[in-house]
């Protein structure tokens, strides 16, 4: 779940960790109830800092989707089926972000990248 | 107390070719602090200096509260070090060696120590003289970390080791730090290991110190900017400084910025430049980038 995180990347290791647990959530790989690992265990396994799972874990807290009970470790909530289908719109978003970011670097107009889109969604080919 | 180590003004000249000069160097408490440097820039003589190994010529050093060297044995009951070169006896066994080290530190955790044998893999019995380097150098963070340190100070302490060594002896320190919230200060040419955990970067050259910032400020404030038609641009009056700038093919460029802000892509609006990207530099592109500034600045 926590491979190729990318500490180069502008985005923040924190929200990289957030981002993966909220897409487990989206897609019933975590379910309510599963736990999550400590911050010793993350922090030690993925070689960061701990400051960086605490961050990640309240972000996750203060969306609703995990429950931090004191002395016992972090939880998954229950996430309705509403929040999880917002959750997918998302990831979606966050992929388009990326593509549009990517395309203006490569000095493309949103017109060809729309059409690109729409011919990859219309079965591609020549 | 809020700072973990603190250099004021430290001189120490090693040889009539090579000083430390008027360093100065501040280490919050709990603070994970990644020392960065070319070889030979002085990196493992300052950890002498902090450590009382070398007698400074003028400045001042304070380990955990404790004055260097007045009050050094109570900076060293509660600081773990990992030296750059193995300072253990080649004769003895890690048993020996073990029981050796634990003398002298009261809190010392046997408990995790001999999970961590196994965990690393070291046999009691073996004598240290026939170790690989990979298994010093997890002895070595086993006796620095078992001592529970408020303060580690770690010269290159995963340097040269295979990646697996390197993951093993890293997480043992990472696992610490969550669970003690000691401050750690590690030098090391393995940037991309201190991208990962470090939230603190101090860089030396030459014997002086480059910068000392937060690693949230070293990396929204150093960018790769890549621009299209700006051959004509002169940054002179730019909000930003411009530490290098190279054309690519045709007509894009890429500038390295220093303390970017978001709104500055305002100066960039004016008639046929266009602003492909702004990313992050990444804390070893930064580095190389920084130390290239110093000494054009210097020379």
């Amino acid at each position: 779940m926590f491979g190729n995180l990318d500490p180069k990347s502008a985005v923040p290791l924190y929200e990289q960790i957030a981002v993966r647990l909220k897409a487990a959530v989206a897609t019933g790989e975590l379910r309510a109830g599963d736990s999550l690992p400590s911050v010793r265990q993350l922090a030690g396994k993925l070689r960061i800092n701990p400051a960086t799972v605490v961050q990640a874990y309240r972000g996750l807290e203060e969306q609703g989707f995990v429950e931090l009970r004191q002395g016992a470790g972090t939880f998954v909530r229950s996430v309705g089926s509403e929040t999880r289908s917002r959750e997918r719109v998302a990831q979606a978003r966050r992929l388009a972000r990326q593509m549009l970011a990517d395309a203006a670097r490569f000095g493309l107009s949103r017109q060809e990248l729309r059409e690109a889109i729409r011919h990859e969604l219309d079965g591609g080919g020549a | 107390m809020s700072t973990a180590i603190e250099v004021k003004g430290l001189h120490y000249r090693a040889s009539p070719e090579f000083a430390i000069e008027d360093l100065t160097l501040t280490v919050p408490a709990g603070a994970l602090y990644g020392f960065l440097g070319p070889n030979g820039c002085g990196k493992t003589t300052t950890i002498r200096l902090l450590l009382g190994l070398l007698r400074r010529d003028a400045g001042r050093v304070r380990l955990l509260g404790h004055a260097v060297p007045e009050e050094l044995p109570a900076a060293l009951a509660r600081t773990g070090v990992i030296p750059d070169r193995p300072h253990l006896h080649r004769y003895l066994t890690i048993a020996e060696s073990l029981a050796f080290h634990r003398a002298f530190y009261p809190e010392w955790d046997a408990g995790w120590a001999s999970e961590l044998l196994g965990e690393f893999r070291l046999l009691p019995h073996q004598r240290l003289a026939r170790l690989s380097k990979g298994e010093q150098a997890k002895l070595m963070m086993l006796l620095a970390l078992c001592q529970r340190p408020e303060l580690l100070v770690l010269d290159e302490p995963m340097d040269g080791l295979d990646p697996v060594v390197r993951r093993d002896v890293l997480s043992a320190l990472l696992d610490y730090v969550s669970s003690r919230g000691a401050t750690v200060f590690v030098s090391s040419h393995l940037v991309h290991e201190l991208e990962r955990f470090c939230d603190w970067i101090g860089v030396m050259d030459r014997g002086r110190l480059v910068v000392e910032l937060p690693m949230g400020d070293f990396r929204s404030g150093n960018k790769r900017i890549r621009l299209a038609g700006a051959a004509a641009l002169e940054p002179l009056e730019a909000p930003f400084t411009l530490l290098a700038r190279e054309r690519d093919a045709g007509a894009v460029e890429t500038w390295v910025v220093r303390g970017w802000r978001p709104e500055m892509t305002g100066w960039f609006e004016r008639d046929g430049v266009a602003l492909r990207e702004v990313v992050d530099l990444d804390l070893e592109d930064g580095f190389v980038e920084l130390l290239r500034a110093f000494r054009a600045r210097e020379s």
